[in-house]
């Protein structure tokens, strides 16, 4: 069931051991996720908040314990890329911090239900004042995050709370081979579909060979609407060769600075956003900022990009979720290839 | 139509220089010569240039497999929407 928590992040064609090796461990996990995601997280997330994200705490807790091969990766990806700085007891913390949060999320993408306003009475948006700003130039504007806290159903009450906004990023399950069309349809309904439905237009999805995305999100940005875009994500294929290296969390991180190249070529300003998650594990702050200078080498202004996700990873690790993901480590140059 | 949208992608869009002098049937897309926000460019150009927006719909990868299909294809939508103004009148 640790793998019900929140869908684990997309996976790489071809990649070893996934999917085509069905383990009886793994059918388990799947068996464990059809109930929970259908029936027990969407009655949970209808308690009173104070319990719902105490209950989901507890089964973060579970699925830290129980999930050993999960959590040791993540412990290691941890002082790997962090360093030696952070000691093993340090990292297991932040390890379970990240089970617990993963298992929120959740909870925040089963209250998007409606007009969002049980999630939207929890979190408080700071900084609407920088996106109202950006707006009324009539470029629309670019929201950069990364994986970071609970993005989606942040992007979702945003859009809720009257910002038209799209996402480009892909759902996983859309390009894992060896997924049935039913675990495609489940992770549709279970997950996309509470999320979508606060959004202005459906996902714009960046895949290698899928050339309309910048188009799509262009002709978004000239309805003078909000694009979001996770700039934390490995490039993939032939999009490596348009990668460039910035600074990222102590190493040269390889990272597509399409952010900026969309920002010059609308005219839309970037703003990031991050949002994070309060010691009661139900309340959340979602932070807006200023416009980000675009100005000078496009290595130059992503940089900025860059630097500001690698302040909110440092500042609050257990947020990052790619620290569960080697893979994803590996393709942004932090952890050596997978042997 | 050809010689212009062959100019523009040749100085603008082209990186690797051993593809010039580009052909017009050279493929686009498989040489990695438009990706994603290359061809946004491409797009803003060609409204520019000859007031023909490309709709969503068209951005598939047959339209802009080479020089030739682009200007096939802009000469249908040119077409396309000339006759629709002459249907009206």
């Amino acid at each position: 069931m640790g793998e019900a928590a929140v869908p684990p992040r997309r996976r790489r064609p071809g990649r070893a051991g996934w999917p085509g090796t069905v383990t009886a461990r793994r059918l388990l996990r799947r068996a464990g996720a059809l109930p929970y995601w259908l029936a027990v997280a969407p009655m949970v997330a209808r308690l009173p908040a104070s319990l719902a994200y105490r209950v989901a705490c507890r089964h973060g807790d579970w699925s830290f314990r129980y999930w050993a091969q999960k959590r040791s990766e993540t412990v290691r990806n941890l002082r790997q890329v962090l360093g030696d700085g952070l000691s093993p007891e340090e990292a297991e913390r932040l390890t379970k911090e990240l089970f617990r949060f993963r298992s929120c999320d959740l909870i925040d993408v089963m209250r998007l239900r409606g007009r969002a306003s049980s999630l939207g009475r929890l979190v408080e948006i700071r900084g609407r004042e920088h996106l109202d700003t950006a707006l009324a130039e009539g470029k629309g504007a670019i929201l950069c995050s990364a994986h970071f806290g609970s993005y989606q159903s942040a992007f979702s009450l945003l859009h809720a709370s009257g910002f038209p906004l799209t996402t480009i990023g892909r759902w996983w399950w859309n390009y894992a081979p060896g997924l049935s069309t039913a675990e495609r349809r489940f992770w549709d309904l279970a997950y996309a579909r509470r999320v979508l439905r606060h959004r202005q237009r459906p996902s714009i999805e960046p895949w290698p060979g899928r050339v309309q995305v910048a188009v799509q999100a262009a002709a978004a940005l000239r309805a003078n609407e909000v694009v979001t875009i996770c700039s934390d994500a490995a490039p993939l294929g032939a999009d490596r060769a348009r990668s460039v290296e910035v600074p990222f969390l102590g190493q040269q991180a390889r990272l597509l600075p399409g952010v900026v190249t969309l920002a010059r070529l609308t005219g839309a300003p970037v703003l990031m956003v991050f949002v994070h998650r309060l010691a009661d594990y139900r309340h959340q702050v979602l932070e807006i900022s200023p416009p980000v200078p675009m100005d000078g080498e496009t290595e130059t202004a992503f940089g900025r990009c860059a630097a500001a996700m690698d302040t909110a990873i440092r500042t609050r690790p257990a947020h990052w979720f790619f620290w569960f993901e080697t893979y994803d480590l590996s393709g942004l140059g932090l952890l050596p290839p997978p042997a | 139509m050809e010689a212009v949208i062959n100019d523009y992608i040749s100085r603008e869009l082209v990186q690797d220089a051993t593809l010039l002098p580009l052909g017009n049937a050279t493929p686009l897309l498989e040489t990695g010569i438009l990706d994603s926000l290359s061809l946004l460019r491409l797009v803003m150009f060609i409204q520019e240039q000859f007031g023909i927006a490309v709709d969503d719909l068209d951005l598939v990868p047959e339209h802009f497999a080479s020089v030739d299909t682009i200007c096939a294809y802009l000469r249908s939508e040119a077409g396309g929407k000339a006759g629709q103004a002459g249907g009206h009148g």
